[in-house]
């Protein structure tokens, strides 16, 4: 009787010794262990790093400069189908595993550079709309009367117009070029994040936590800044991961029209629309380009499902 | 020690604090006079909706819109708090004059650590180097109770219990060494054991350093505990006011009176429990006379006419006794 009552003792103490023991979790922590309990956020996760290699290892996996006319160099034909050497191309030919595009270059090295592109493209342009919409929806939310209105209403009517014509009619105005198109989408993108970060600073600003940091004494700054902000952050922050995809395929957009990334720096969308009309003849130069935006844009489509999941308390343990 | 002497930390007079809403002008708290001496604790009670809380947040200047101070003197240490200008006036919160909320799981910042939020305080307040904040907040969490303060420190408030987590409010509210605290239903989320404790907590530390406390609250067993003197409120003003042995020995104001005997006594074998008639009365549209005249058992036995025709004023009943009632008025018109 004695010796139980003893075990049950040292194992009280034991839980309790691991319960002050235990290291506290982050919200941020938390969420990562829950996105990487999720399937879809895990494959999300795989695509995007895969991208990212390449992006970055681009040199060291692309076999040719993607800018270099091979015409004269390697007995290559233009536009000329892949030549896989383990599904039977003579050896003596050189190995080009997406074959070859409309200006004799190396069509593999091309896509994988291609990843440098759209993938800065994405970031800088949701960290641009991001900065930018978080700042104005706190702004207005915060101080609310006449500003609010007047940033909310100078967001609606850019609402207003179809995104990828405001899209072209900015770049248009700019000129072409990669910077511009960037410029482009922040602007067309950014009222989607100010109404977000808003909705989320009007909710935020009612609670308890805000009212009572208000009667110990904290600046309007400070509220702003390190309770409202930061507590504010989780809906826009799935925006972004969704809006990264968005900005890929919008510039990959604008580029296809001619009027984003310009030849011959290698992008996907100017890829796509400089061999648009030999879809059917060469159909390997549509075909990769498309692909590689098709699994970017899954990816961060992907991965934002799983933050949004592994962020709503709800949905989870 | 005996303070009655003493020049109160807080004197608050005439205050009236109305809200301007579309159905008409909500009087919450229509000339509420309150007085706090260092050192002591002001119980302030009444039932929801009298003006408990709106007279505390007037008192900080954190009435919300369409809520506005229309009148009175709210005298801090001399100085007029109604007359400082808005930053002024945030100086004053979280160093000279703190506050506790009902609810500590909403009270604390979600996405900052117990101990930061602490340290914060000094930040704000004291200027003093990020290093030594941090100590000061350890020590802050040993004072209010926490086992195991450092590693506590870093913890997040959805990891902290509720007690816990009124533990590092108090802590916060405290940790300038305030000369007033307000504390708004401290405990009322709180279960009963861990209320006796916060309620324990606050008592000894206001006693250490003689912070004058005003605490807020519906439960008359609270205000028995803790306070020195208690303030009854109702629909908006001060109906009685006296010293705690007094106000339950001897309640003068009908409303008080009334509000005791409802008071359920454990181990009693009550059938039913007293129950006060009638509904308070809506606050846009407040009676003439007497605003509890309506539901008081007194005025039907003594028969005054006054009572639903002119509003009493508070006046002295006994030594440190006030009741707003025309019963001990000598003249009532």
């Amino acid at each position: 009787m004695m010796s139980l009552k003893g075990a049950a003792e040292s194992l009280s103490e034991d839980i309790d010794e691991q319960w002050l023991q235990a290291k506290p979790m982050s919200l941020w922590k938390t969420t990562l262990r829950r996105l990487l309990r999720r399937k879809t956020g895990i494959v999300g996760l795989i695509l995007i790093g895969f991208m990212m290699v390449m992006a970055i290892g681009a040199p060291v996996f692309a076999p040719y400069d993607p800018e270099n006319v091979l015409i004269g160099k390697e007995k290559v034909r233009k536009r000329e189908a892949p030549c896989i050497h383990l599904l039977g191309c003579p050896s003596e030919r050189p190995q080009h595993l997406m074959g070859i595009d409309g200006n004799f270059r190396d069509q593999l090295s091309r896509v994988i550079y291609g990843a440098r592109v759209s993938l800065s493209i994405g970031f800088t342009t949701v960290l641009f709309a991001f900065l930018g919409g978080t700042i104005l929806g706190a702004i207005a939310a915060y101080w609310g009367g006449w500003l609010d209105n007047l940033i909310m209403r100078i967001m609606d009517v850019i609402l207003g117009f179809p995104s990828l014509l405001l899209a072209i009619a900015i770049v248009a105005v700019l000129g072409p070029g990669i910077r511009n198109a960037l410029f482009a989408i922040s602007i067309v993108t950014l009222p989607a994040y100010a109404r977000v970060m808003r909705a989320s600073v009007l909710s935020i600003k009612e609670m308890d936590y805000v009212a009572a940091s208000q009667a110990l004494g904290a600046s309007r700054l400070r509220i702003l800044m390190s309770r409202i902000v930061p507590n504010a952050l989780t809906p826009i922050v799935v925006l972004s991961t969704l809006g990264i995809a968005s900005a890929i395929l919008d510039a990959a957009g604008l580029s296809f029209l001619g009027l984003g990334a310009q030849p011959p720096t290698a992008e996907w969308g100017t890829m796509l629309g400089a061999e648009r009309n030999q879809v059917f003849s060469a159909p390997h130069l549509v075909f990769f380009p498309g692909l590689a935006i098709m699994l970017t844009v899954l990816g961060f489509n992907l991965l934002g499902d799983g933050l949004r999941d592994a962020l709503d308390p709800r949905l989870n343990d | 020690m005996n303070t009655a002497t003493d020049a109160p930390v807080l004197s608050v007079t005439g205050l009236k604090t109305w809200f301007h809403t579309r159905d008409g002008i909500a009087k919450s708290v229509d000339g509420v006079d309150l007085e706090v001496q260092p050192g002591k604790v002001l119980g302030v009670v009444g039932e929801s909706g009298c003006g408990k809380s709106v007279t505390a947040l007037s008192i900080m200047r954190l009435i919300p819109p369409p809520g506005r101070i229309e009148n009175g003197q709210v005298l801090f240490k001399g100085e007029d708090l109604l007359s400082l200008s808005p930053t002024e006036m945030a100086k004053l919160r979280g160093e000279h004059i703190s506050m506790i909320f009902q609810d500590p799981g909403s009270s604390l910042n979600p996405v900052v650590t117990a101990g930061n939020q602490i340290a914060e305080m000094y930040e704000i307040h004291r200027q003093t180097a990020a290093r030594a904040n941090q100590d000061k907040a350890i020590e802050m969490l040993e004072k209010v109770g926490i086992p195991d303060p450092g590693q506590r420190a870093s913890a997040y408030p959805h990891e902290l219990s509720g007690g816990m987590a009124q533990r590092v409010m108090i802590a916060m509210a405290l940790a300038c060494e305030p000369q007033l605290l307000i504390a708004d239903e401290p405990t009322t989320a709180l279960d009963v054991t861990i209320q006796s404790q916060i309620l324990e907590l606050i008592r000894e530390l206001q006693e250490q350093t003689r912070t004058a406390v005003i605490l807020i609250t519906h439960d008359l067993g609270v205000v028995a505990q803790m306070a020195d003197r208690i303030a009854v409120m109702y629909a908006g003003e001060v109906v009685e006011e006296s010293d705690v042995t007094n106000l339950f020995d001897e309640p003068r104001h009908p409303y008080t009176r009334q509000l005791l005997k409802s008071i359920p006594v454990l181990g009693a074998n009550q059938d039913d429990l007293a129950v006060i008639p009638g509904r308070v009365p809506s606050l846009v549209d407040l009676p003439g006379g007497c605003r509890f005249a309506a539901r008081c058992e007194a005025r039907t036995e003594v028969g005054l006419a006054a009572c639903t025709e002119s509003r009493p004023p508070l006046e002295a009943v006994g030594t440190g006794h006030k009741a707003r009632c025309w019963m001990y008025l000598d003249n009532p018109p």
